[in-house]
């Protein structure tokens, strides 16, 4: 049975995480979102843990994910990002976002943040009837989300700008 | 005048939040750290007979594990005097459960682990033996049933009258009485971030802190030494980022003593972090209340008196704001119309399910909902437009201060609204909206076959509570200042605002100026962030204190206040100068004995799909007088912030329980807060209505405004597109499905 | 909300995952994309004792025409679904009920196989699955059987998928000519499970009128239904407005949702009323186009 690693056991476990390798060891059933966070990457909020709010959405492989949803050993193998890492799109995000008031307590900020830099990565001319529906993947209670929708389209605007 | 107050300064607190690096409780780390997980109770009223807690202690990583019995026998305290009666006292909550559970949720044991996944594991493990009592579901059975709380002999925390002018008479000379039953749901805040807390006791000085403060931090300071039984100045609650607060947040929880305790008794630092299951149970809910409500009028819609027979629930124990959830509502039913009469009379009752508390705009969302539902019935009934109705009863601009004087016995002696142009604002309102021609538009659209609704309501807010704040500016060699103010940031912006107010006193820069409300060190004594009154009591606060850091300048240099220059580390005047830390600091307190109240109102059109019962909101207005925006970007973000929150209340929000009084909204799949999907743009319009000299700065309060008047705006659009009465909320599809095929359609 | 504990093995090849499953008993559990697995962890609704990750499995993720039919993987992402060009005309109602299902982030992760496999009265998949007679592939270590979508569902999160079986793969017949399918449903706020959902398909017969009319119901009761009356009355018949309206309320009236806090019977009848309402309204109007 070598090939199981028991519930009270730790697994080797090869994160490739903001671009840099970071071997931790895991129990099995430590949340991927546990795990960054005991890594001190604490811009990854929990929310809810059942994968409803959106406040800890990283991008794996490139796309957004709840890593509350995600137990630390599946991300073995895969590419994370989170909002302490260098994303390209964020620069544009940020601005869009402290000009727009789309930001009040900020506990939600990097989840919106990560969730529409893989958006506008995989996405970069979604419509506007599109973003409203991806945005709508998390939940804001300071400002309600139609202030974040607004500033994801502004920064999609610049960002389409400075690819011309 | 520096123009910075008035101007949308740049909010400098957003940075850290976008970069991610902004620690909120959760986030703190401290050596050798423990973590605490409740054990709740999983049913709504039951006599606990037996409690083992051999197993869960035996588990690996386990710490401790408390029950009542090592606790010290206190309870959670009601937080201001003007909240309290001995009648509401009989009805507080223990830490942890003592013989009788009376809520499902409610803390019975706390199980401390060196890791959360072990706590959890743990407390699955504490062995509870509950003997079965029959619970008190809904507030109509609360009265005549057997008593939640054996000792009080009822269920009825107690009553609050209000009564002015001979009622009697005005409904007998009433052309036209209507009269409704109104039910106004559970539902509450639910921030973001849950609730967290970590403490920690200082070996050396053997001072306790507690992270994880906020909203009334010296109230909790105070409540945690009286149940302690150590000395408040042993005690320092300090706030980091909080992710929300909205009235929830920040008042003295079971949690916030049994973590004190705990860190005191293990003399490590002890961290609780609440989880979003246990949040739906444990943080104060809110909201629920009946109305009977009944209006007197002559035929042609003058409003002559009302009476209002009103009762709120609390759920299994009374917290921390004591007898405010049917105070609240009692005060602020009457709004801003001109009754000859009125009476009141609110009850507060003891039910088996989670424990109420603020929500922004407490009671006055839920009376302006009932209020202003039965003001569009009396609008049909005499055949008035709603917004005609409206301003021909409302209190005129040339009779302010208006004041309610009221009866003896009454709960108050009187309600004084102190300024205001009434009539010219809700012109703004409907101004802004364009009232007539979407009027027009929404008869032009039924004629095409949609179901289209506007609604329009009016309030007024009762903010700004004293009795009083404290501020002091403390210049840095370096030519900064710190403001030291004893209210909090819940994410409203109240540091940028703080900074702008002493920034254009002392006309300084804005990012010279350092605002620090993080610590209950800094300030002897406040009493904190809630009812809009972070800019009215303490911002006042802080701009006395910088007058005065100015008045001790000009005094130091022998000069006029007005002539002195701050900058550069040194106060000029004339030729004059001087480092300013010669000068000292300026201290401050701003007394407020009567509450402000503030005039706003809301306006809705909705869309019904008829088919599903949807609701869908197109276009939402809010108008407030904020007497003055101090930073107008930030007031409208309140204020959209506000409505948005409300409209997820009118259409979506509700916590339910079924009849054994388990929580049916758990989960975020199950309590459905608005998202981007539901929500339109929010418009908003802010009036400025300066109040008197006796509040130099000018501001009325913002943060809950954008509420009060939206679920009552969502409701009567809602009514008016289907052109049925709506009498409760929340107008869920299935809700507005049911009004239809009641109707027969 | 934290998981509770279990043993963890993360398979390199299918038979690997099989044996794995198989020698670690009756609560093993397979882990794919997690998005229905984690949430019951999370509240302690799942207690499985070992977990066998086949996530990363090789072979499993691809969409693929058969014999005029079509083959999905167990491990093909809803997000994959979502915009697959494959997925038209007599597939399109795949599409549409994968990009409805939770919010983009779920369906990153989410799997088609997974869907199935648990059983959520309220899930989308099955209810299209159950419209277009899919076929279902289980493997185990003693082998192969398929069973048809009529019979894998025996109650809410229950099937006849017994461990170590696993779902590998999802079959669709081959079709009858011109034969179109899609997707409705509504939910109370955007990404939430519906409350109702429909899935209709029909092939024009050789003088317009509707044949091979299958309509399924999803959150109506246990298991995703059919509604045979409503079915039955369009057989042969041309999807007129009045045909399609009698056909959305015998379809209503067919079923008998139990009570619910948040969708009370009536209501869910109501909506399935609106949803096969709308559902033949899109395939009348819309010709043979998608």
């Amino acid at each position: 049975m070598e090939r199981w690693t028991a519930e009270d056991d730790t697994v080797p476990c090869e994160l490739d995480v903001n671009g840099g390798a970071e071997a931790v060891r895991v129990p099995p059933r430590r949340t991927l979102a546990d795990a960054l966070r005991d890594h001190g990457l604490t811009g990854t909020r929990l929310g809810c843990e059942h994968g409803v709010c959106g406040a800890c959405t990283v991008l794996m492989d490139g796309r957004p994910v709840r890593s509350c949803l995600t137990l630390a050993v599946q991300a073995a193998g895969s590419r994370i990002e989170t909002i302490e890492g260098a994303a390209p799109e964020l620069r544009a995000l940020r601005r869009a976002f402290d000009e727009g008031g789309a930001l009040q307590c900020g506990f939600c900020t990097p989840g919106f943040l990560m969730l529409a830099a893989g958006l506008l990565r995989d996405e970069p001319g979604a419509s506007p009837e599109r973003v409203r529906e991806v945005v709508s993947s998390n939940l804001c209670r300071c400002t309600g989300g139609v202030p974040i929708l607004k500033a994801v389209l502004a920064a999609q605007r610049e960002l389409a700008g400075s690819a011309r | 005048m520096t123009g910075i107050i008035g101007g949308d300064v740049h909010r400098d607190a957003n940075a850290p939040l976008l970069a991610g690096t902004a620690q909120y409780a959760a986030d703190l780390r401290r050596d050798g750290e423990v973590h605490v997980r409740l054990v709740r109770s999983p049913v709504a009223h039951a006599r606990i007979t037996g409690i083992d807690v051999s197993e869960a202690a035996a588990h690996p990583g386990v710490v401790a594990v408390l029950t009542a019995d090592d606790l010290p026998d206190v309870r959670i305290p009601i937080r201001l005097p003007l909240f309290e009666t001995p009648e509401a006292n009989r009805f507080l909550q223990p830490p942890l459960a003592r013989e009788v559970v009376r809520y499902v949720g409610e803390p019975i044991a706390a199980v401390v682990a060196t890791d959360p996944y072990l706590a959890e594991d743990a407390a699955e493990l504490v062995d509870i033996d509950l003997d079965e009592l029959p619970p008190v579901t809904g507030i109509a059975d609360a009265e005549a049933a057997e008593p939640i709380h054996p000792a009080a002999g009822t269920n009825v925390v107690g009553t609050v009258p209000l009564r002015h002018g001979d009622v009697d008479a005005a409904f007998a000379a009433a052309d036209i009485v209507v009269r409704e039953r109104f039910r106004m749901h559970r539902h509450t805040a639910v921030p973001m971030e849950t609730r967290g807390l970590l403490a920690e006791v200082d070996e050396i000085t053997d001072r306790l802190t507690l992270w994880g403060g906020a909203k009334v931090k010296h109230s909790v300071r105070q409540a945690l030494a009286g149940m302690l039984g150590i000395d408040a100045e042993r005690i320092r609650v300090a706030e980091v980022n909080v992710g929300g607060g909205f009235g929830v947040r920040g008042e003295t929880y079971p949690e916030d003593f049994l973590v004190a305790f705990l860190a005191l008794r293990l003399r490590r630092p002890v961290k609780w972090v609440e989880d979003r299951a246990e949040h739906f149970v444990a943080t104060n809910h809110a909201r629920e209340q009946e109305h009977e409500l009944e209006i007197a009028a002559t035929a042609d819609g003058r409003l002559l008196a009302f009476r209002d027979r009103a009762v709120a629930d609390h759920g299994g124990y009374v917290r921390s704001q004591g007898i405010l959830p049917e105070l609240l509502p009692a005060q602020q039913i009457a709004g801003p119309y001109r009754w000859e009469a009125f009476a009141v009379e609110a009850t507060g009752v003891i039910t088996n399910r989670t424990p109420v508390g603020t929500y922004r705009g407490p009671g006055m969302t839920e009376v302006t909902f009932v209020r202003e539902r039965l003001l569009d019935m009396l609008a049909a009934r005499v055949g008035a437009d709603p917004a005609e109705l409206r301003r021909r009863n409302l209190i005129p601009p040339e009779a302010m201060p208006f004041t309610f004087a009221m009866d003896e016995g009454s709960a108050v002696p009187g309600l004084t609204y102190e300024s205001g142009d009434y009539p010219a604002a809700l012109d703004a309102l409907l101004d802004a909206a364009g009232y007539d021609g979407l009027r027009r538009e929404v008869a032009e659209r039924r004629a095409g076959g949609e179901c289209a609704g506007i609604g329009l309501a009016a309030y007024i807010e009762i903010g700004a509570i004293g009795p009083f704040e404290e501020a002091r500016v403390v210049p840095d060699r370096a030519g900064g200042f710190t403001v030291h103010v004893a209210t909090g940031s819940l994410g409203q912006g109240a540091e940028t605002v703080f900074a702008q107010i002493v920034a254009d006193a002392l006309r300084v820069r804005v990012e010279d100026v350092r605002v620090d409300f993080s610590d209950t060190d800094e300030i002897p004594m406040g009493f904190g962030a809630f009812a809009s009154r972070s800019t009215p009591i303490a911002g006042n606060a802080a701009l006395l204190a910088a007058r005065d850091l100015r008045a001790k300048a000009a005094e130091a240099l022998g000069a006029d206040p007005d002539d002195v220059e701050f900058g550069a580390g040194l106060v000029r005047a004339g030729g004059a100068s001087l480092p300013v830390g010669k000068v000292g600091e300026g201290r401050a307190r701003f007394d407020k004995p009567h509450p402000t109240f503030s005039f706003g109102g809301a306006l809705s059109l909705v869309t019904v799909d008829r088919a599903t019962g949807r609701v869908r909101v197109q276009r939402h207005v809010v108008m407030h007088d904020v007497g003055r925006a101090v930073n107008p970007a930030l007031v409208r973000g309140q204020l959209a912030g506000a409505a948005s929150q409300g409209i997820g209340g009118a259409l979506l929000e509700e916590l339910l329980y079924d009849a054994q009084g388990q929580p049916l909204s758990t989960t975020f799949g199950d309590y459905r807060m608005p998202t981007a999907s539901e929500l339109p743009e929010i418009e908003v319009v802010v009036v400025e209505h300066r109040p008197p000299e006796s509040n130099p700065l000018g501001a009325k309060g913002a943060g809950e405004a954008g509420m009060v008047a939206t679920p009552a705006a969502v409701a009567n659009a809602v009514a008016d597109a289907l052109g049925l009465e709506v009498t409760r909320l929340p107008l869920t599809p299935d809700r507005v499905r049911s009004l239809l095929r009641d109707a027969g359609r | 909300m934290k998981p509770p504990p279990f043993a963890y093995a993360r398979a390199a090849t299918l038979d690997e995952a099989l044996a794995l499953v198989a020698e670690a008993g009756d609560e093993a559990k397979f882990l794919a994309g997690g998005q229905s697995l984690l949430p019951l962890l999370a509240y302690r609704l799942a207690r499985p004792t070992h977990l066998v990750d086949i996530g990363r499995l090789p072979g499993l993720d691809r969409i693929e025409p058969a014999g005029g039919g079509l083959t999905i993987g167990g491990l093909v992402r809803h997000a994959d679904l979502e915009r697959s060009a494959a997925l038209t005309g007599p597939w399109r109602a795949i599409r549409e009920a994968a990009a409805q299902i939770g919010h983009l982030p779920i369906r990153v992760r989410g799997t088609f196989g997974g869907s199935i496999a648990h059983a959520d009265p309220a899930a989308e998949l099955p209810v299209v699955a159950t419209a277009l007679d899919a076929v279902f592939v289980l493997r185990s270590v003693t082998g192969t059987r398929t069973v048809p979508a009529a019979d894998l569902f025996t109650g809410p999160f229950m099937t006849v998928i017994e461990p170590p079986e696993a779902l590998v793969e999802i079959g669709f017949p081959a079709p009858p000519p011109g034969l179109r399918s899609v997707f409705e449903e509504f939910t109370a706020r955007s990404g939430d499970f519906a409350l109702a959902s429909a899935a209709a398909a029909v092939a024009p017969g050789d003088d317009g009128s509707a044949r091979h009319v299958r309509i399924a119901l999803g959150s109506v009761g246990p298991v995703p239904v059919r509604a045979h009356d409503a079915e039955a009355s369009l057989e042969g018949a041309a999807l007129t407005p009045d045909t399609v309206a009698a056909a959305a309320r015998l379809a209503a009236d067919g079923i008998e949702p139990g009570e619910d806090a948040f969708a009370r019977p009536a209501f869910r009848r109501d909506l399935v009323a609106a949803l096969v309402g709308r559902a033949l309204t899109r395939l009348m109007n819309e010709g043979d186009r998608g």
